[in-house]
């Protein structure tokens, strides 16, 4: 098996609330690897610590334990002035195109800002550049002397992701990418991923709470739920043979646009607990269907099941009761 | 029994610009259709495709620059647009009840919920204050919030997303309202939360027989929450019919762009997805068919007038191109 691009290793997140001093614990001792070309897709309910962890792949945020080794260097404890150039190869793009970029500033600059910090070209190759990224991600380039409030939401996701391109990074951290746009616009996007994944052999983190695109981009997929990875595997088999009840019910609330399509619907009651008062043991034990008693003293291991290549952390696997009846 | 029945109707927006030249923006330009009671309509469309303002011009809820300039609106029997602001106000939150997209901002966060309910119903009725608080913890619990009679004490902040959004269902229901609006009900809440809101929604409409407009973007709640769905583009429905009936055989391009863009239709597709780009300029739409000029079976023809036409049973589509789209669209 080829090394990891990045590995992240028990990596666990609290924060502390401001007056009431209440942990919030956020990421609770997750891990994972990450390798060139390949996609991972995160999927979880709001709050169950998704964004934090891709903030923290990237080093936005100090993982408050565990580690997350980029090609062996572990880049959680250093102090900010290295990570800072270590930015040439962590990218990110955010949820929002209208507010993560500059207003005042004009497309090209935009594209052209990281390779002002990262790169030693002169001005006229940075700007050739710019122009060769706009168009590897089907800007027209006329746009590159617009302003963003000129483009449209398909356009600026464009240009964000331009931007993270700009200085060929090994990996890039997708928060919500597509969550803010339409769907045929939605569609360009995810076509132009999928371009940019074979010919930069980028690695990519891709966070999305819709099931439908993550099943469409990612080759091995990992399920949050408070904080913990409660399922993680191969993109086909978790979304064929989900183990953990949790994925079960997730993937069965799941509506797919087609009138035909059964659907074999588990609903969950209540909703995700609060990451301030964790339920003891198992975090799915407070929503489970099929929760026991030894459910609620300790935190259930991740269990591999066939192979290993797909595993979960629930206690009911190993004696293979762990279907729910969707 | 046709519960409303909208025909016709055109919604501008009129400003001047610098030049004190006068601007109209044609956001609603002629939108007919029907809902009756029992029944669940999907309006679906991009952004700024006119859904919600096709919402707002029903309750008769536009600010200015916006304004309905023609067509009629005839709920119930009664020409909404002739309506007195008076009649208008006691209509809407009574028998007209909406359920809006972000349902933190539309309560009132100085309130506590149980005083919002109760307000909404006496406003409408001459119920006492009793009487209305009985109710609203009746209508809470039917929305499946645990604890009724201790949350009717909580302030909206302390509510999650999903409870916010059934406490604005609640109020909806306060005043048996025969007809409900939903705009956006369900984004921004995750699928399990999801779920639980549209079951409730279908709930209220098998045992309440109200009617629900769903006004959404994701085809996914239109394919197994919905009977039928109209199909916006540029302040025109350009298709409606029957779910299956469209979702099977969509005849406008713009629709069957919509559909082959959606994740699942994606995955199995073998040919990229046409058809994406920015709204037409609604200050100058074209003369003809509004998807002209993103659409690739588009020729002369496409800048005459179009009408709607009957491509299958109830299911009607404004398109000239029809029989060629519906052959050529693989090729």
């Amino acid at each position: 098996m080829t090394e990891p691009l990045l590995r992240a290793k028990m990596l666990t997140k609290h924060f502390v609330t401001p007056r009431t001093a209440q942990t919030v614990k956020a990421v609770n001792g997750v891990s994972f690897d990450m390798f060139a070309g390949k996609t991972v897709g995160m999927v979880g309910e709001s709050g169950s610590g998704k964004s934090t962890v891709g903030r923290m792949v990237v080093r936005l945020l100090k993982p408050t334990q565990g580690s997350v080794a980029f090609r062996g260097q572990d880049i959680s404890l250093l102090p900010d002035r290295a990570v800072r150039r270590l930015r040439v190869d962590l990218q990110m793009v955010f949820q929002d195109p209208w507010s993560a970029l500059n207003p005042r500033m004009r497309v090209k600059r935009i594209i052209q800002e990281p390779l002002l910090l990262h790169s030693k070209l002169s001005s006229s190759e940075r700007s050739d550049r710019a122009e060769e990224i706009a168009r590897s991600v089907h800007l027209n380039t006329d746009l590159l002397t617009r302003f963003p409030g000129e483009l449209s939401g398909g356009q600026l996701q464009r240009v964000c992701i331009a931007r993270a391109i700009a200085t060929n990074p090994a990996l890039i951290v997708l928060d919500e990418p597509t969550s803010s746009l339409d769907l045929s616009v939605r569609a360009g996007i995810l076509d132009l991923l999928q371009e940019l994944r074979e010919n930069t052999g980028a690695a990519m983190l891709f966070i999305s709470h819709d099931l439908g695109t993550v099943r469409l981009v990612s080759d091995h997929i990992l399920v949050l739920y408070l904080g913990h990875i409660i399922e993680s595997g191969p993109m086909n088999k978790v979304f064929d043979e989900p183990a953990h009840p949790y994925t079960q019910t997730l993937l069965s609330a799941h509506l797919p646009a087609d009138p035909h399509a059964d659907l074999h619907r588990h609903l969950l009651d209540g909703e995700i607990p609060s990451p301030i008062d964790m339920p003891p043991g198992c975090p799915f034990s407070t929503r489970c269907p099929l929760v026991r008693e030894d459910c609620r003293t300790a935190l259930p291991p991740m269990v591999d099941i066939d192979d290993g290549a797909q595993r979960a952390a629930c206690i009911r696997i190993p004696e293979g009761t762990n279907q729910v009846n969707c | 029994m046709t519960l409303l029945r909208v025909k016709d109707l055109h919604t501008h927006f009129i400003s001047r610009n610098l030049d004190n030249e006068i601007r109209i923006a044609t956001a609603l330009n002629g939108v007919s259709f029907e809902l009756s009671r029992g029944e669940v309509l999907g309006l679906v469309g991009e952004t700024g495709a006119g859904k919600s303002l096709t919402a707002y011009s029903i309750m008769n809820l536009l600010k200015p620059p916006a304004r309905v300039v023609g067509g009629t609106v005839e709920f119930d029997g009664r020409n909404l647009r002739d309506l007195q602001s008076d009649d208008m106000n006691s209509l809407r939150g009574s028998e007209i009840a909406m359920v809006v997209q972000n349902p933190r901002s539309s309560l009132d966060p100085l309130t506590r919920i149980g005083e919002q309910l109760v307000r909404v119903h006496t406003a409408h009725s001459d119920a006492t204050a009793a009487t209305a608080r009985a109710r609203a913890v009746e209508i809470l619990g039917s929305v499946g919030i645990p604890a009724p009679e201790e949350r009717m004490q909580a302030w909206p902040h302390e509510l999650s997303g999903g409870m916010a959004q059934r406490v604005l269902i609640a109020m909806a229901l306060m005043n048996e309202p025969k007809l409900i609006i939903a705009d956006e009900p369900t984004t921004g809440l995750d699928v399990t939360v999801q779920a639980q809101i549209l079951d409730l929604l279908r709930e209220l409409v098998e045992t309440r027989n109200v009617a629900v407009m769903i006004i959404t973007h994701d085809l996914g709640i239109v394919a197994h929450y919905c009977q039928r769905m109209a199909v916006m583009f540029a302040g025109r429905i350009v298709e409606t019919g029957n779910v299956n009936s469209v979702f099977d055989n969509p005849a406008h391009p713009y629709t069957r762009t919509l559909i082959d863009a959606t994740p699942e239709r994606l995955r199995d597709l073998k040919h990229k997805v046409h058809g994406g780009g920015a709204p037409p300029n609604l200050y100058n739409l074209p003369t003809g068919c509004h998807y002209v000029e993103r659409c690739r079976f588009a020729d002369d023809v496409c800048n005459d007038p179009v009408a709607m036409e009957e491509v299958g049973a109830a299911h009607f589509a404004m398109c000239s191109h029809i029989s060629a789209v519906r052959d050529g669209w693989l090729s």
